[in-house]
Order: structure tokens, then sequence, then C-alpha cells
């Protein structure tokens, strides 16, 4: 059973733990409280490096330094504070970079409100149990034998086939009903490579349709995206040793994940807004009556400060752009402003979160619309890469893992 | 016989010193015990859901932090009920229930605003002033009868 | 209603745990009592257990404190060995003022000798330019 330690202020007032330990439950751990004794907390300043005025933050930041004194308490870790709350961001912020600096303990830090249910935290729990629990495949470098991924996502199913380390078939549809899709992508790139479905060793399946695609095809391997994403990042982009950050901005969501040797750490996931992903990107495209493959190479010829945008919102932001265009804005830069207002709000939120360490890889069917890892590329000032086969990262990394599955 | 609040209201001397004086002390314990005697709850550990923080909107608005309105949830009641009330200044050890600095600002806020007999004091250091703690809240509350 | 109560002895006191116990099989009420390091736990019906706490204080005034507790003896939802370890956040309250008990024992045992509470010391006062003047050549000489 993966412990997870929880250092939090808040849900149980918030009426949410109950739903924090669901999560748990899904995922196949406990939550569990590191014991502290009154002068841990009275003395948290001396031994963290700071108190603050709420007491059960400095009733966290005391768990974390016993963890990190005794790192057999726990096998992963869970952050949480209310959202909007500015104490508790801080600290939660503190608390995440003092063990990742003096551990190997993954955490995962997450700003919670009443509406929190278990389905919300599920992919980030199990990313998080992943990261503790699987050490040992997610170091896996090489894909051998013949196997294939399937990554169902929100707005496209995308398929590979592998052999031997090498992408030897691809598919990609847009997601209409989760199988079928599945069927089409995965037909499609058993076409392209050459080979029978009976031949694959193994399958492993990722994104949101991942449990009944699984299921459908008897794979071996079903795994959230935070793992399987990053994992075929750093394998696309050649960078499975030493530091890496990975930026996946998808149809519907985006996530930051810091990678060490191949192995993801630290990640974060972006709440459900259209306006920091795909989605907004489509929209400005219909709107510039261009098609999304298009979008990209538009935006390259436009500046971004010529079209102001009051909003992050997809529905704010749509208005803005269109307000522009009636105003005589040139496509070229509404195309940049929609690619820069999606990148500006990754950056604002996600990698605040993560520590930012080169080679910075951006991946998903995003990454291809080249305006964004542009825009990125301002922001961050530092070089972005974007793989080869950036958009099947999902099904790479699952073709890979499942590789290690299939050996043993 | 008065209702005197005590804060920190999981304050085991101040709630023993009321109720010593023939008072009631209004702690946060009395809440939670209704929370967990609840019948049909079951929402670990203290039977608080999400309706709690939205009971706390009528203290804190919405864009507050929930964590802050749930515990309002447990503490507004109370102050509404307080006809007097015990302030300890220089809160140290305040976790739980009063875990949340905001929420113990708004407490404290709150009761002074409401215009009820109260007393702010330390907690004693030495002998000295032990004497005068326990002499001042003593007068205090025989003075409320 | 049920209700639960904390009894605390300060470390002056010659009571001990066992003997409030006792006390209370004696006055034969409903109530269930459990020991601890600290004193005992009570709970029972609310008028009964307030009637007993009332009586156990009066074995020594000055040195017994009573607090109430939300939640039942051993109730698994705040028991440590249930819910992944940890201390109740309510414990280092207690533990805390457990700490000055003493003191407010002996403010408490002062009150019922009705002894002449003593007025301020004179406040601290700071000291003047020239003291400091003073303070600091000596320091530094």
């Amino acid at each position: 059973m993966i412990r997870i330690a929880q250092l939090s202020c808040g849900p149980e007032y918030s009426g949410i733990q109950g739903e924090l330990e669901k999560a748990a439950e899904m995922v196949g751990a406990e939550l569990i409280f590191p014991e502290v004794s009154l002068e841990d907390v009275r003395n948290v300043e001396e031994r963290f490096g700071i108190k603050v005025a709420s007491g059960d933050l400095n009733l966290a930041m005391a768990r974390a330094t016993r963890i990190v004194e005794n790192p057999d308490l726990a096998d992963a870790v869970f952050v949480a504070t209310c959202f909007r709350c500015a104490e508790g961001a801080i600290v939660r912020s503190e608390i995440r970079k003092y063990i990742h600096e003096k551990s190997r303990i993954p955490v995962l830090s997450y700003s919670f409100t009443e509406r929190t249910t278990a389905e919300t935290l599920l992919t980030r729990m199990e990313a998080l149990v992943t990261t503790a629990k699987f050490k040992g495949l997610l170091s896996r470098e090489r894909q051998t034998g013949l196997t294939a991924g399937i990554d169902s996502g929100s707005t496209t199913t995308k398929a590979v086939v592998m052999k031997d380390n090498q992408i030897i078939g691809t598919g990609w549809v847009p997601t209409t009903e989760v199988i079928k899709s599945a069927e089409a992508a995965y037909n499609a790139a058993l076409e392209s490579a050459g080979v029978k479905r009976e031949e694959i060793e193994g399958l492993g399946t990722t994104g949101y349709g991942r449990h009944l695609v699984g299921k459908e095809f008897g794979a071996k391997l079903i795994q959230e995206e935070i793992t399987v994403n990053s994992k075929g990042a750093v394998f696309l982009a050649d960078a499975q040793k030493g530091e890496a950050t990975v930026i996946d901005i998808g149809g519907m969501d985006n996530k930051a994940i810091s990678v060490q040797d191949g192995i993801p750490g630290t990640f974060t996931m972006g709440g459900i807004c259209a306006g920091a992903s795909g989605r907004f990107l489509e929209l400005t495209a219909r709107r510039l009556g261009v098609d999304i493959t298009e979008l990209g190479k538009l935006a390259l010829k436009g500046d971004h400060r010529k079209v102001p945008m009051n909003s992050y919102c997809i529905v704010f932001g749509t208005q803005s752009l269109v307000n522009s265009l009636s105003r005589g804005s040139r496509p070229e830069d509404v195309a940049m402003a929609a690619c820069h207002s999606v990148a500006e709000q990754v950056f604002e939120q996600q990698l605040q979160e993560v520590e930012v360490k080169e080679p910075v890889i951006m991946v998903g069917g995003t990454a291809l619309i080249e305006g964004l890892p542009r825009a990125m590329e301002q922001l961050l000032g530092l070089k972005v890469m974007v793989p080869k086969y950036a958009q099947y990262i999902g099904c790479v990394g699952a073709s890979l893992l499942v590789s290690g599955l299939v050996e043993d | 016989m008065v209702k005197v609040m005590v804060y920190p209201p999981t304050s085991m001397i101040l709630a023993d010193l009321v109720e010593r004086t023939g008072h009631e002390a209004l702690v946060v314990s009395k809440e939670v015990r209704k929370k967990v005697n609840t019948p049909g709850l079951d929402s670990p550990p203290l039977n608080m859901t999400p309706d709690d923080p939205k009971k706390g909107l009528k203290y804190a608005a919405v864009d507050v932090p929930s964590g802050v309105r749930g515990r309002m949830a447990l503490l507004g009641p109370m102050i509404e009920e307080a006809d007097a009330a015990i302030v300890i200044r220089g809160d140290d050890c305040t976790l739980g229930c009063t875990g949340c600095a905001r929420t113990n600002e708004l407490t404290r806020f709150l009761l002074k605003t409401k215009r009820i007999p109260l007393i702010e004091l330390d907690y004693p250091e030495d002998e000295f002033s032990a004497k005068q703690f326990v002499h001042k809240i003593r007068e205090f509350l025989e003075g409320l009868n | 209603m049920k209700s639960t109560k904390y009894v605390v002895t300060s470390q002056d006191s010659d009571v001990l745990p066992s003997d409030i116990a006792l006390k209370i099989y004696e006055l034969g009420r409903e109530i269930n009592v459990k020991e601890t390091c600290f004193g005992v736990i009570i709970d029972g019906e609310e008028e009964d257990v307030e009637a007993t706490a009332k009586e156990i204080r009066a074995m020594d005034p000055s040195n017994i404190f009573i607090k109430d507790r939300g939640f039942p003896p051993g109730d698994p939802r705040r028991c440590r060995g249930h819910r992944g370890g940890g201390a109740r956040p309510g414990f280092y309250m207690m533990q805390h003022e457990s700490e000055i008990l003493p003191l407010i024992s002996r403010g408490l045992a002062a009150e019922a000798r009705g002894e002449e509470v003593p007025s301020s010391i004179g406040a601290k006062k700071r000291p003047s330019l020239e003291e400091l003047e003073v303070m600091i050549n000596e320091e530094f000489s």
C-alpha cells in the first residue's frame, strides 16, 4: 500500500477530506499523517526556515521536516491548501521545493475548494502513485520487441506501433466515439506499420479514455498521461539523462512535468480551462477562416503586441480577438496573440509550480502549431524543443513502458 | 448565568474558569459534538461537508478560502450566542479549528465589534502574572451577573 | 445528548487519575471513565456528566480542570490508530495549556485564600538616551 503523507490546511473544514481519502483509495494508496511533536511545531522556523501565522500551515511544514529526516515515513507527499489563500500558496510552494531538494520523494501540490471531488484529483493521485511505485518501470529507456500504444484523448485519438526502439506506424483521428476512434487510430497505425494486430506483443493505453479502451483491447498497461507523456517526450527528444521540463498543452488541459534522468518527478496539471489549451487555438483558427494546421505558420508572421487581449478566458478572449479583427488587425497578429495568450497562461500558472530546467520540450498536438512554441520561448527566455512525433508522446510513452512489462 | 465565548475557542483553561464561576463556556468542541452526533452524516473526520463553507458565507464572502468559511460555520453561531467574551492575545499554539490565522482574525474582530463585555489578556508566564490573570478573569466573570 | 469531558489534573495535584475514577464509581451514575496520562475522560448523558464534573472538581478545586470534548472516547473517526497516525490538533492545544496549569493552579489557590492581588511591578521603562549611551560605551570598550 503506497503511503501518501498529507500535509494540508483546511480540507477537513472545507468538507472534502472524505474526497481526498476516496481518491487515495481509488489508486491503491492511503493517506497518512506523520507524527510530529509540539516542539517540532514551535521550532518550525529553525527547522524549516519560516513560521507563519496559521498554525495548521506550521504543522504541515513541521511534518515536511520529519519526512525529510526520515524518508521511510512516506512514499509520496500530497500538499494541499485552500484555493485563494496566499499564505497557503506560499507555504505549499516552499514545502514542495524543500522536499524536492532534500529527498527523492515525489510531491503533489494542489489547491482545493469545497467543490473538489475525488474524480478531480484522480489523475494527479494516479500519477503520484505511479511515480512512487513504478520507479523501475519508469526508468526504462528503450522500447523492445513489437509493441503499440493508444492515446485516447479528449479531442484526438492517436496510436503508434514500435519495433526495436523505432516508430514504424502511426494513426491520428479526431475523437468522436471513444472505442470507434481508438479502433480507427490503431488500425491506421497497424496498416502503416505493415503488421497485424495479433503480432503485437503488448499494448499500452493512456489519455482520458484509457480505461475504456484498455479494457476493450486487452491492454497490458493502462496508465495516466502525466507519467506516460513525460516519458514519451524525453524519449523522443533524446533527453533521458539529466534534467528536462516537459510542457504538454493538450486539446482540453495542460501539464508541466519536471523530469530527472528519464523519470517524471514534480508535475502540475491545469484545471479544465479552455483558454489555456488547444481549444482556444481551434476557435481562433475557425474565426480566422484557416485550417488549424495553418494557424501556426500564420502566427509566426505576426506580432502579438499589436492585438491587446484583456482576458485569458476563451469566451472573453475570443471576443477580444473578434473586436481586433473588426478594427482592422491583421490575421497574423491575431493568430500570434492567441498563441501568446495560451502560452502566457500556462507560463503564469503551471510553470511557476515546477522547476523549469533545460531542455524545455513542448509536446502534444498543439506543439505543432508553430506560434505556440515560439510564444513560449519568448516568455521563458529559453529555447523550446518540439521533437518529431510530438503529438504521439502519449502512445510512444505507453508503447515504451509496456515493452518493459512484456520483457518481464 | 451568561454565555461566555472564549478565544481561543479551544482553551481548556478559559473554559474551566468560566464554568467554575457558574456561567456557560462557548467552546468549539461543543459545535464539533453536534456535528459528529448528527445521524446520517459520514464525512470524516468532523462530519463537515461542502455545505459548511456555504453556511460560512454568512460571515465571509465567496472569494474567501473555503477553509475560513468552513471554520466560521462552526465559530459563527458561537459568536452570535455570546453575551460576553474572554480573549487571549498572542495565540501561539492554534491548530485545527483555530489553525487558520484569517479565521482567527475574523473571530476576534466579530467579538470585539459586537459590543459585549470583553476582556483581553495574555497567557501568564510566571506565578505573579498568573495570580493577576486568574483574578482579573474572576472579577470579570462575577461582574457579568 | 451524550457528552464527553476531559478531567485534567495539574502536575501539582495530589489527586491521581485512579482516585478520580474511584470517585466516579462511588457516585454511581451511568458514566464511562477512561484513564489517561493527564487525567481521565468521562462520558455519558449530558446532565450526568455535568454533575459529575462539578463533584470531581470539588476534590481539588485549584488543581483540577475540566474541558469539553467533541468526540466520544476511542471514536475511530478521530483515533490515531485508525486515521493514518498523527495526533488530533486538540491534543497539541491541551499539551500547550498543560504546561502553564501549575501557574493557573497557584493563581486559583491564591484566590481561594483571599490573597490580595499584587499590583503590577513598575512597567518596564525604556532607558533614556544618556543611559543607553553609557551602556553602549561600556559594552564596546
